[in-house]
């Protein structure tokens, strides 16, 4: 469960959107809406620790219980998806996941359990391809497999499908909503697109400017 | 030329000295000759452990730094220690750690009860650690210019943060997601400390071992020797200092291939990279520490020359004055003329020549043969090539002169402005010219006139540069002026060990004060120079 509890994005000490209160359950996808600069992903720079400098955020932030808005980015155990990929260029496909996958299991089986969820995506046998040579669709499955292989608690998805042509985008809505239901964490979704709402959200939340 | 120059005589083809016979007698000599074997065993020390520590400390500093203000401000502090001359950062760093130095004077005698210098020997110490020690003080902020230079390519933040959000700390996204991309784009700085540092001459003499001295001392004093005896013997010892670097490097790119592989598989285990943090965290503490060991180097520069009167063990001189530079005024004068005309017509050159080639370039093929020759001039030993060329020279009767030295400075400052020039002139926007051309149909005007003045940043940066590496030569100048011709970096490498503090002190800090107001004109003035300009013409029009 991720609760959000009067939280918002100030400059200069000056809030620049109204306070949001907000819990999202297991599995529930929150589509976070408003006009274009508002600061939407501001909020959800925010919540995964990489706010820029100049925004500051305030409010309490909880996962599972526990207050995550001090702790370090890499503490959290958040996902976030957004509209560039960001896969490391110097590591092969499979060197990608495995970067994310942190287990106590064997390097062997995790190999062997990366190649069956490739499969599931429909990446099968480009595991030792770069990702600069794969399509922009496989670029967006890939930083899905890896955002869930890290096991996040939470995901923020900030308007992951955007650079997405129209077919992709059903596509990979699919793709991430069965794997919301499979993992059953709290999603905020940030999106413009009404459609990407009317698919995925549960609730829709309108963030207003001050 | 200038490897066939010692690759002939190697082999006893040297007209010079009356030999045309060809021999393996030179060679036989030289793998007999018991200093041969230590000054390579040192030559090699010293240049792989100091660049092995300025690259980790390098490392060390820009991870430590990255993303907080203090980016900016290690960007800030070690711009102008890079246009400083090695040999005065070796003479200050003597005047600081000596036993009679600045160091041992704070806590002496309350501390260690020195009422006399100890009897230490912690300069041109054996091993070479003290010459190492000024060497990582010069590289380290070149490989940190470097590093910061090439992160900007790289999307580093975005990296990190990916990295960060995936559940991996600091130092294990660092290592995952940046280290490796960072370094393919440093490895020419890298190779070019590395050579650097097992080749250079001036340092060694002045703070290196001298029992043995490293090869490329120990040569020298062969080339130079009257008797012509061994200049074979020296001319294969070149041959051997030119190979060990090529050698030497191949190990390097080795060494690091196989760490990589290790760090790539560590980094993608369960658990992600652990082992580097404290190692990480020690090496930015050593980096800050020797760039305050850097800062309180050129503070005790100009104490020294100021001073009239410092005993051992004051912390501080009792007696100011402006004795010695009054009495020394016409021969720093003159010396500081000599540089500085070396300097501004060598980098005036170079940069005329460099816009030429990159014009060419860009106008024809884009021809990696001069940027070849470039990094084959930066990345050969400076004694190897220039005991060649003065060979060649001196074949001709061209040597001992003004210009021959200006031509043996020109060879090693066009590299490094060529070389810095050479991605801001190609990425210029040549459709602004094109439309300046179409407006006035006088495209070298136009040329002078628009383009050049919106490259100017770059141009005064390369030009500085440049500025800074003619002030910096020494070998240059003294095998092509045959001790006609002196500048403020041969008399401060020939008074060195002389004794004369007041007088070095005096010799390195000019030395290192020249370079450095040419870097901060070239950094101020080209940025401001629109303004002052449409200023000045708003005031008088």
């Amino acid at each position: 469960m991720l609760t959000l509890e009067n939280v918002y994005i100030a400059r200069d000490h000056a809030p620049i959107i109204a306070p949001v209160s907000e819990t999202i359950n297991a599995g529930e996808v929150l589509a976070l809406m408003g006009a274009s600069g508002v600061g939407k992903s501001s909020l959800l720079a925010y919540l995964s620790g990489t706010l820029p400098s100049g925004l500051t955020g305030h409010g309490e932030v909880t996962l599972d219980h526990l207050t995550i808005q001090d702790l370090p980015i890499e503490k959290r155990q958040l996902g976030l998806l957004q509209q560039s990929p960001l896969l490391f260029n110097h590591l092969t496909v499979e060197e990608n996941l495995l970067f994310a996958y942190k287990s106590p299991e064997s390097r062997f089986l995790r190999k062997k359990d990366i190649r069956s969820k490739l499969v599931e995506i429909g990446l099968e046998g480009l595991e030792h391809q770069l990702p600069q040579h794969l399509s922009g669709g496989q670029q967006a499955r890939l930083a899905l497999l890896r955002t869930l292989l890290a096991k996040p608690k939470a995901l923020l998805l900030d308007e992951p499908f955007s650079k997405l042509d129209h077919s992709l985008r059903i596509e990979m809505r699919e793709l991430v909503l069965d794997a919301i239901q499979k993992t059953q964490v709290p999603t905020i979704l940030v999106t413009h697109d009404q459609e990407d709402a009317d698919v995925m959200a549960t609730r829709v939340y309108n963030l207003r400017p001050i | 030329m200038g490897f066939l120059g010692v690759f002939l005589p190697s082999f006893g083809i040297d007209p010079a000295a009356g030999s045309e016979d060809f021999t393996f007698t030179a060679w036989k000599q030289l793998f007999h000759a018991a200093e041969f074997w230590s000054g390579l065993s040192l030559s090699l020390f010293v240049g792989v452990v100091s660049t092995a520590l300025s690259y980790w400390i390098a490392t060390s500093l820009v991870i430590a730094c990255f993303g907080s203000r203090w980016f900016d401000r290690l960007n800030t502090f070690i711009a102008p220690i890079l246009s400083i001359p090695h040999v005065a950062i070796s003479i200050g760093l003597i005047f600081l750690i000596s036993p009679s130095g600045w160091l041992v004077r704070w806590f002496s005698p309350w501390l260690t009860g020195f009422e006399r210098p100890p009897n230490w020997l912690i300069v041109q110490d054996p091993q070479g650690w003290s010459m190492i020690l000024a060497l990582v003080m010069k590289e380290t902020p070149y490989l940190v210019f470097a590093m910061m230079a090439a992160l900007s390519q790289l999307d580093a933040r975005s990296r990190i943060q990916t990295a960060k959000i995936l559940g991996h700390s600091t130092i294990s996204a660092w290592h995952g997601t940046l280290l490796g991309p960072l370094y393919r784009l440093v490895r020419l700085p890298i190779m070019i400390v590395l050579a650097f540092s097992m080749t250079v001459v001036d340092v060694a003499m002045i703070i290196g071992p001298n029992t043995p001295s490293t090869l490329a001392v120990t040569l020298l004093r062969w080339f130079n020797d009257p008797s012509l005896i061994l200049r074979g013997q020296a001319s294969a010892a070149a041959i051997v200092l030119a190979g060990s670097v090529v050698v030497m490097m191949l190990l390097w790119e080795a060494c690091y291939f196989i760490y990589d592989k290790l760090r790539k598989y560590v980094t993608l285990s369960g658990d992600g990279i652990t082992y580097a943090e404290p190692l990480t965290w020690f090496g930015a503490l050593v980096g800050s520490g020797v760039f305050l060991l850097t800062a309180l180097t050129l503070m005790v520069l100009p104490i020294w020359a100021f001073a009239h009167r410092w005993r051992f063990p004051d912390t501080w001189p009792s007696l100011f004055s402006l004795n010695t530079i009054s009495r020394l005024g016409q021969r720093l004068f003159e010396l500081s003329l000599s540089s500085l005309s070396l300097a501004l017509v060598s980098g005036f050159l170079a940069l005329l020549i460099s816009l030429v080639l990159l014009e060419r370039e860009r106008c024809f093929l884009q021809s990696k043969l001069v940027t070849t020759m470039m990094l084959f001039t930066v990345l050969m030993p400076q004694i190897t090539l220039l005991f060649g060329i003065q060979v060649g020279l001196l074949w001709v009767g061209w040597n001992g002169n003004w210009w021959s030295v200006l031509l043996l400075h020109l060879i090693y400052v066009l590299p490094y402005v060529y070389l810095t020039l050479k991605a801001p002139y190609l990425a210029f926007d040549e459709r602004i010219l094109q439309q300046a051309n179409l407006l006035k149909n006088s495209p070298i005007k136009n040329y002078l006139l628009i383009k050049l003045p919106l490259l100017k940043v770059s141009l005064s940066a390369a030009f500085a540069l440049g500025f800074a590496v003619s002030m910096a030569q020494y070998l240059p100048t003294i095998m092509s002026g045959e001790g006609r011709i002196n500048t403020l970096t041969t008399e401060a490498v020939a008074r060195a060990s002389s004794g004369d503090r007041k007088l070095v002190s005096s010799l390195a800090l000019i030395q290192a004060f020249l370079p450095l107001i040419c870097f901060y004109l070239a950094t101020v003035v080209p940025k401001h120079w629109t303004t002052w300009r449409v200023a000045l013409r708003r005031k008088f029009c």
